[in-house]
């Protein structure tokens, strides 16, 4: 049985008229209504449903976390919102104008080998139309920001996990957007790498941008989220501030939360 | 346009520091040279020789760039997940697809001509003279490797990287004997084996219209109509090729 | 364990490479080149595109080279050369040097029928090549046995003297041909045509004939030859010398 949703103004069921007001006077990055999502796998193209009617809600400024066990349709979720995958039904509502103000970090991302971390932010830059001038001055900064300047020559073999990592934040940042989706920001990286992400994503926070990131690591997400939704088997079991998580769980503990929640 | 040129900048970067094409050009210019012994033991043939087995040797090494690099130009990408990062940027599956073909162009453009410059120097000094035949042959040549490498896209779009490189390879070689698909064509007797002998004298890209090493070694003239009928024939396959790869493309989920 | 185990893959890799090299060493001495070699007919590459015709032919052409080399100071067999020759000429009917060579090279299997046949086909092929007719009505003088080769090699001279390119003195030999067809001195001119057109292997046949027709008594012989300067070379004439005065 599916859960309630814990935050009223979620409701869709028994909206009062203040929270519907409310509601749509809050801007949304990302409204997520219904999404499903069928694929057929196999040589016999059996059908699978991955996503069987996901419903989230992002709102402007957000941290939000959307957690789940493995297979439960985060990344197909993100990769739908994308456009990377075409949904069966449902809708995709984003409030910013389009690709060009988004960023996204893939899980596990690979670059290009033979390009040097400078040269690959350069035509990451030029994939937004970037004039010359424009994009020396972003990419600069932005090596700045994930600590990559000394890097910047080096070709993108030969880098660290780590250094892989923030140059994918790199990339997800070149076009200061103001919506940004990173999945599985933090896998692999070492207890300073995982600061440091949490560090760009608090300041990104702080500048009014949209985060939205998966993760596997509750601890992490508790810390700076400000809102999360826990999915299971293709739907969205819960969501809500972390407060009202915390609040719900007894001692405080996502982690417990999460395992009451995709337990039940 | 734009995104289109940084794409194909970047695939120019990207495959021209790559090591393989580096073994490759070695292995080319080491037949080029060995081609040297063959022309010595030519009875006084040597500069027919060198030219010809020269430009073999241009030919089958950039066959072997145009299978296997094109085809996993675009798989590698769709495999190791890089258009994840590509698509979630206003870039259309289009602009990728014409930059991905015209950084390969220009990677491979930059391969063949280096080569055929290694031979017509060495031919110069072999036949006493340039022999400027050998640059308008490594242009022919170019040309139809580029068709390969459109074709090669195009079947990396529907399956994996080595069997698209073995299509694409595929396509060569029938491409040398569409000359032949008419005149057997008359030899079955039932209508099917006729009008599927059209199809595929159709589909398969005629690379032998123009005898280029024949020319070169003295087998006849290359008139410049001829020349630019036929260079006119294989832009346009390519480009309705590239088309298809796009429109499928188009299709696919990450 | 683990040294001696170390020790006894250093001794098999040894026994290979011995295998390797003995196998190899007493090849040379095993094989013995085969007079009789399959050479595909033409047919068999009707299909293949013009381009992989020409590359062919050059690979036949370096095989006949071998197979030549091989064989003609040593068993004397030649049984598959006509039938390489053929093939290259049929598989680029413009590789001219490929008729030249291969008619001289027929001579040495008591064959000028053949190499008469090759240049036929070698004339047909390239109409406005001086030198077919040229060596057309060598051989037709040289080794035709009946009374009319006289006047064929002098009608076929004179067809060489109408094309483009040919030197000053075949209209010449084409007159001399008609008129004194049978005199040595025709012959002599003939024959140092070929040492001046032809490749090594002409060359040797020329200088053995032209050995055999000029005078044997050394001051003779230099007339005879000073004669010859006008129909060779300048840049040529000191190695012609050398060559009709070798053992002198």
């Amino acid at each position: 049985m599916r859960a309630a949703v814990t935050d009223e103004q979620m409701s869709s069921e028994h909206p009062s008229p203040a929270a519907t007001d409310l509601r749509d006077t809050i801007a949304r990055a990302l409204e997520v209504r219904d999404l499903r999502k069928t694929v057929a796998v196999g040589f016999r193209r059996r059908k699978v449903e991955i996503l069987r009617g996901v419903d989230l809600e992002v709102r402007e400024g957000d941290v939000f976390g959307l957690l789940g066990p493995n297979g439960a349709g985060k990344t197909t979720t993100l990769k739908v919102v994308l456009g990377l995958m075409r949904p069966t039904s449902g809708s995709v509502t984003l409030g910013v104008d389009g690709l060009g103000e988004l960023g996204y970090l893939p899980e596990n991302p690979y670059f290009y080998d033979y390009l040097t971390g400078a040269e690959f932010l350069q035509f990451c830059a030029r994939l937004f139309s970037l004039d010359g001038e424009e994009r020396g001055r972003r990419v600069a900064a932005i090596l700045a920001e994930v600590g990559l300047e000394r890097a910047a020559g080096v070709q993108l073999r030969k880098y660290s996990k780590g250094m892989l990592q923030r140059i994918g934040i790199a990339q997800a940042l070149i076009n200061e957007p103001r919506f940004v989706l990173l999945d599985e920001p933090m896998t692999g990286l070492d207890p300073i790498g995982r600061v440091e992400v949490k560090e760009i994503i608090q300041r990104l926070h702080e500048r009014g941008t949209t985060v939205l990131f998966n993760s596997h690591i509750l601890a992490d997400v508790a810390a700076v989220c400000t809102r999360i939704a826990i999915m299971r088997e293709g739907r969205v079991l819960w969501q809500g501030t972390v407060d009202d998580a915390l609040a719900s769980s007894p001692g405080a503990d996502l982690e417990r939360f999460f395992m009451q929640v995709v337990g039940s | 346009m734009r995104r289109v040129a940084a794409v194909a900048v970047n695939t120019f970067r990207e495959t021209i520091r790559d090591r393989i094409l580096g073994v490759i050009i070695l292995f080319a210019l080491a037949m080029i040279v060995a081609s040297l012994w063959l022309a010595s033991i030519s009875l006084g043939q040597e500069g027919r020789m060198i030219k010809d087995f020269g430009l073999v040797a241009i030919s089958l090494f950039g066959l072997i760039v145009a299978a296997f690099v094109a085809a996993s130009l675009v798989r590698k990408e769709v495999d190791k997940r890089t258009v994840f990062i590509i698509f979630s940027k206003p870039v259309s599956r289009s602009e990728f697809i014409w930059g991905k073909f015209l950084g390969l162009a220009a990677t491979m453009f930059v391969v063949l001509m280096g080569m055929t410059a290694f031979l017509f120097a060495l031919a110069w000094i072999v036949a006493h003279g340039p022999q400027g035949s050998l640059l308008v042959a490594g242009l022919l040549i170019y040309l139809q490797l580029l068709v390969v490498m459109a074709m090669t896209m195009l079947f990396s779009t529907l399956t994996s990287a080595i069997l698209a490189s073995v299509w694409g390879i595929c396509v060569y070689a029938a491409g040398q004997l569409s000359h032949n698909v008419l005149s057997l064509s008359r030899l079955g007797h039932s209508g099917v084996t006729h009008v599927m002998s059209r199809v595929v004298f159709y589909v398969v890209p005629n690379l032998s219209a123009i005898d280029v090493r024949g020319a070169v070694v003295g087998e006849g003239a290359m008139s410049h109509t001829s020349i630019l009928a036929w260079s006119g024939y294989l832009v346009a396959y390519l480009v309705v090729a590239l088309f298809a790869a796009t429109w499928i493309f188009a299709r696919k989920e990450f | 364990m683990g040294r001696l185990r170390n020790v006894a893959a250093l001794l098999v890799v040894c026994a290979c490479v011995a295998a390797i090299v003995v196998y190899q060493s007493d090849r040379p001495a095993a094989a013995r080149p085969n007079p009789v070699v399959f050479v595909p007919s033409s047919g068999f590459y009707d299909s293949f595109s013009p381009s992989v015709r020409a590359t062919l032919a050059d690979v036949y052409w370096l095989m006949a080279i071998q197979y030549y080399g091989e064989h003609v100071n040593s068993d004397h067999r030649l049984d598959s050369l006509p039938s390489m020759v053929r093939l290259v000429t049929t598989l680029s009917p413009h590789f001219t040097e490929a008729y030249f060579s291969g008619a001289f090279a027929m001579i040495d299997i008591g064959r000028p029928d053949i190499a008469y046949g090759l240049l036929k086909k070698g004339f047909a092929a390239n109409p406005h090549d001086w030198r077919f007719p040229f060596y057309l009505g060598f051989f037709a003088y040289t080794y035709a046995s009946n009374a009319q080769r006289y006047r064929v090699a002098a009608q076929w001279y004179a067809k060489s003297a109408r094309l483009p390119g040919r030197p000053d003195y075949v209209p010449r030999l084409a007159a001399e041909l008609a008129t004194r067809g049978g005199s040595t001195q025709t012959a002599i001119d003939l024959w140092t045509q070929v040492w001046v057109n032809g490749d090594k292997y002409a060359r040797q046949k020329a200088v053995t004939a032209l050995d055999r027709l000029l005078p044997a008594d050394k001051i003779a012989r230099e007339r005879a030859v000073a004669g010859l300067q006008q129909m060779v070379p300048h840049a040529l004439f000191t190695q012609f010398l050398a060559d009709v005065f070798q053992g002198y």
